[in-house]
Order: structure tokens, then C-alpha cells, then sequence
């Protein structure tokens, strides 16, 4: 019986010792938005349904968008993107996975520079990449800023060329989110 | 019982230590097909592409003379056009009203779209179906008539029935039932039979994706009207899509650009090189 117990207890201890020290932090309802800024029109794809991770022990950075979700304030708009551009139904997400490679302090409850490096996915086309941002640790959790650009091109992703150009070849991504300990 | 004991509390620290990566999880797992066509038209006939409440469609519609014409009259384009602008409003995401103005007979027409049935990705609902009902008043000037036309005389109606599928990323065709009734009909209005008041026909249509911004289309409305002999209507063209607008050029035996004209005017004959050039530029605007 003292077994049993003795194991109950390290059972016990291991699953609270995880929520109450978590060195993950996970949300599901981060905002990104698309910049495109081209001669003729500059408009943003936005989302509030960017999900990302953050494990502080694997060092492991993770987070993905349904890019059906992008909204840029004219449907057809939306429909064409979706449809023609990013191909959501073949290609769903925009995922970036990687690690942090600068010096972070999760103890120290300002805002810091830091450097993820990894693998940016859209259209189905995976790249490198380097990103910089901020990470600042909160009571609440790790609020994340953080702006890349993206080369269409390099993402095989096709545009008009001869009749206008509406739609730029450099989109400019913008990511904020709140990640909150514990959650995945 | 101490071995399983010892096994979940194993499993479950490695499991919850063991943060992986996000798994991926679509925000809507059904959804309505999308771009079963790339604008509200297609070559001439409405589609069951609807507009989202909030949106205003601007449409300016060409037809040309006969390619026949020649290099003289630069096949076509110098022997005058029927143009037509129409605007569409929705004012939901299923309910659209509708307003054009056509060169040909000066006709001013106001309608309304209706967005019945969505097809699904899940195969759910396999087609779509919009309904367009249109009453259009001929406002030309009718006057060298010994009989002049009153207003009521100068109406006409139509209601078209698109029903439509998407089969695949590329292919989608449309079958739209078309019904037209001209209040008075003679040889000063653009119709084929001066006699004939109403018309009834099944418009088909299609394109055929080639690129992801440029696409195949075709229309062919039979002509049912065998007292003139009428050729059915023709036309095929290609869409490209440039991020804002849709461009889209075609060739048609007919001058007419909307429905109830569609089922009832003159067409040539395609093989006969019987078609004229025309092209339609959509614009779409959100307005709140």
C-alpha cells in the first residue's frame, strides 16, 4: 500500500510540477496579417487564428495559420487569394518551425530581442529562414512581435505580371500573439 | 498493479515534457466551393459566383461588329458596340440587387440575385443555384412609329436559373434555363423574330482553368425558334484574373450581353466566321 501511494504521490508530482513550471507556452487565437504594398493598391490579409508553441526546454518554436482564414475586406478578393495565389485547399497552412538561436531569459520580464532560425512553409514550399522579434515574458505569458518578409517568387506563388500589378511580389508578415504557459 | 502504476507515470512525464510541434487543424473543415467562376459572369451569363453582402460589382460589357468586317474595319471594332455597365449590390452574402443599361434597344433593366443552394466541399450539397429574375424597359425613342410604343409595351422580363458545379480545380459547367417575355415585339427591336413575344432555352456554359489566373471559358444557348431559322449562340473566350480585376475576352455570334436578349437575338453562324469580338472587365469594391 505505502507503494502504491509512494507512486501516487510521484504522479501527482509530475503532473502539477509540469503546469506549475511549464517551459511551454502555446495559444491558438494570435493575430498575423499579409502586407501587400504594391504601386497600385496596399491592402493586409489578416487573421486572429494564428496558433503557435514555444518550448522553452526542446527550444522549439512552431506556428502555423489557416490561410483560408486570411481576410483582406473584399471577399471575391479573399476568394481569388485563397483560390489562384496560395492554393489553400492543396497547401492550408503557412507554418514556420525552428528553434531560437539567440539568448532569451524567461525570468526577466522585459521586452528582448531575440532570433528564431528554421523553415517557413507557404504554398507548399518550405525555405530557411531567419526571423527576429521580441519575446516578452508577462504574468500572463510570453507576448510574441515579431515581422518577416516573404518573396512570392520564392514560393512559387504565381501573380499577374502584364496588366497590373495589384498584388506585390514582397508580402510583409506581421505576427502578435500572447502564448500562455502549459497550453498545446 | 505496480507495473502499470509505474508505466503511466513514465508515459505520462515523457508525454507531458514531450511538448511536439502544433498538430494541424483546419479552422473549418466544410466550407462552400469557391471561384466555381472567376466573377459574377461568364462570357454573357450570370453565374452562381454571388457576391458577399457588402459588395458592389461593376461590370462594363463590349460586343463588337463581325470579324468579317475585315482589316478595314478592324474586324469589327469600328462597326459600333453594344456596351453594357451594370452594377450588383449585395446586401447579403445570398441576396443581391441588380441594375444595367445596355446600348442595344437602350434598354435599362433592374433585378435581383438570389443565392438558393452552395455547393460543398465535403460533396454535402454537390451543385450550386442562384435565380436572377430581370425586368428591362427599352427607352429608345420609338416615336416614327404610327403606333408608339407606351411603357408597358417597352418591358421585357427574364428569369435565369444557374445551377452549377465545380468538378474539379480547373473544370466548372453551368446549366442556366433561361425564360425572356417581351411585352410588344417588332422589327425595331434587336430580336430575331419580330413576332415572337417569349422565349424559353437552357444556356450552357463552362471554363477551364489553364493557369491559376487565366482560364478557358464557352457559352452555347440553343435557339429553339425554328420561324427564323435563328442559329444557336456561341462563344468562347478566356478570364484572366489580375488580382482586382477580372479581364475577360471572348468571341460570340451574338451582340447581345444579358439574358433576356441572350435567349432572343440574332446570332451567326460560328463556322461562317459569323462572330464578333467583345470583352467584359469586372471590378469588385467592398463597401462597408
Amino acid at each position: 500500500m505505502k507503494k502504491i501511494t509512494a507512486i501516487l504521490v510521484l504522479f501527482s508530482f509530475a503532473f502539477f510540477t509540469d503546469k506549475t513550471d511549464a517551459q511551454s507556452f502555446a495559444a491558438t487565437e494570435g493575430y498575423a496579417e499579409f502586407v501587400s504594398n504594391a504601386p497600385l493598391l496596399e491592402f493586409k490579409g489578416k487573421s486572429d487564428h494564428l496558433h503557435g508553441l514555444i518550448d522553452l526546454d526542446q527550444n522549439l518554436v512552431d506556428f502555423y495559420i489557416d490561410l483560408s482564414t486570411l481576410d483582406t475586406g473584399i471577399n471575391l478578393r479573399n476568394r481569388h487569394m485563397r483560390d489562384s495565389y496560395l492554393e489553400t485547399d492543396r497547401c492550408p497552412f503557412g507554418e514556420f518551425t525552428g528553434e531560437l538561436t539567440s539568448d532569451f531569459d524567461p525570468d526577466l520580464h522585459e521586452e528582448q530581442d531575440v532570433t528564431v532560425k528554421g523553415t517557413f512553409e507557404i504554398h507548399c514550399i518550405t525555405r530557411d529562414k531567419e526571423i527576429t522579434g521580441t519575446i516578452e515574458p508577462t504574468e500572463e505569458g510570453l507576448q510574441i512581435e515579431a515581422s518577416w518578409s516573404v518573396l512570392l517568387d520564392d514560393y512559387e506563388i504565381d501573380r499577374p505580371r502584364v496588366v497590373f500589378y495589384e498584388l506585390a511580389d514582397e508580402q510583409k508578415v506581421n505576427i502578435s500573439i500572447l502564448l500562455e504557459p502549459g497550453e498545446n | 498493479m505496480l507495473r502499470l502504476l509505474a508505466f503511466l507515470f513514465v508515459v505520462f512525464f515523457f508525454a507531458e515534457s514531450a511538448f511536439a510541434q502544433l498538430e494541424r487543424e483546419r479552422v473549418e473543415e466544410d466550407r462552400d466551393v469557391e471561384l466555381t467562376f472567376m466573377a459574377p459572369r461568364n462570357i454573357n451569363l450570370y453565374t452562381v459566383h454571388h457576391l458577399s453582402g457588402g459588395e458592389l460589382h461593376y461590370s462594363i460589357m463590349h460586343t463588337f461588329g463581325e470579324v468579317t468586317g475585315g482589316a478595314r474595319n478592324l474586324w469589327g471594332i469600328d462597326q459600333g458596340a453594344n456596351v453594357r455597365f451594370s452594377f450588383e449590390y449585395g446586401i447579403t452574402d445570398h441576396f443581391s440587387i441588380v441594375t444595367g443599361r445596355s446600348s442595344m434597344d437602350k434598354v435599362i433593366d433592374l433585378g435581383t440575385r438570389f443565392s438558393l443552394l452552395r455547393q460543398t466541399v465535403s460533396g454535402s450539397m454537390p451543385v450550386s443555384v442562384s435565380v436572377v429574375p430581370l425586368v428591362g424597359v427599352n427607352s429608345s425613342s420609338l416615336d416614327f412609329l404610327d403606333e408608339p410604343y407606351s411603357f408597358n409595351e417597352r418591358l421585357n422580363y427574364s428569369v435565369s436559373l444557374p445551377i452549377a458545379r465545380k468538378f474539379s480545380d480547373n473544370l466548372s459547367l453551368q446549366i442556366s434555363p433561361i425564360a425572356a417575355h417581351f411585352n410588344r415585339v417588332g422589327p425595331e427591336i434587336n430580336i430575331a423574330n419580330s413576332t415572337k413575344n417569349s422565349y424559353i432555352t437552357a444556356a450552357f456554359s463552362g471554363r477551364y482553368k489553364v493557369t491559376q489566373i487565366t482560364a478557358l471559358s464557352w457559352q452555347y444557348i440553343p435557339s429553339f425558334d425554328n420561324e427564323v431559322n435563328n442559329p444557336s449562340n456561341l462563344a468562347f473566350g478566356i478570364d484572366i484574373e489580375t488580382g482586382g480585376h477580372v479581364f475577360q475576352m471572348f468571341f460570340t455570334t451574338s451582340q447581345a450581353l444579358h439574358e433576356p436578349y441572350l435567349a432572343a437575338s440574332d446570332n451567326g453562324r460560328f463556322l461562317d466566321r459569323e462572330f464578333r469580338f467583345g470583352f467584359n472587365i469586372n471590378r469588385l469594391f467592398g463597401i462597408r
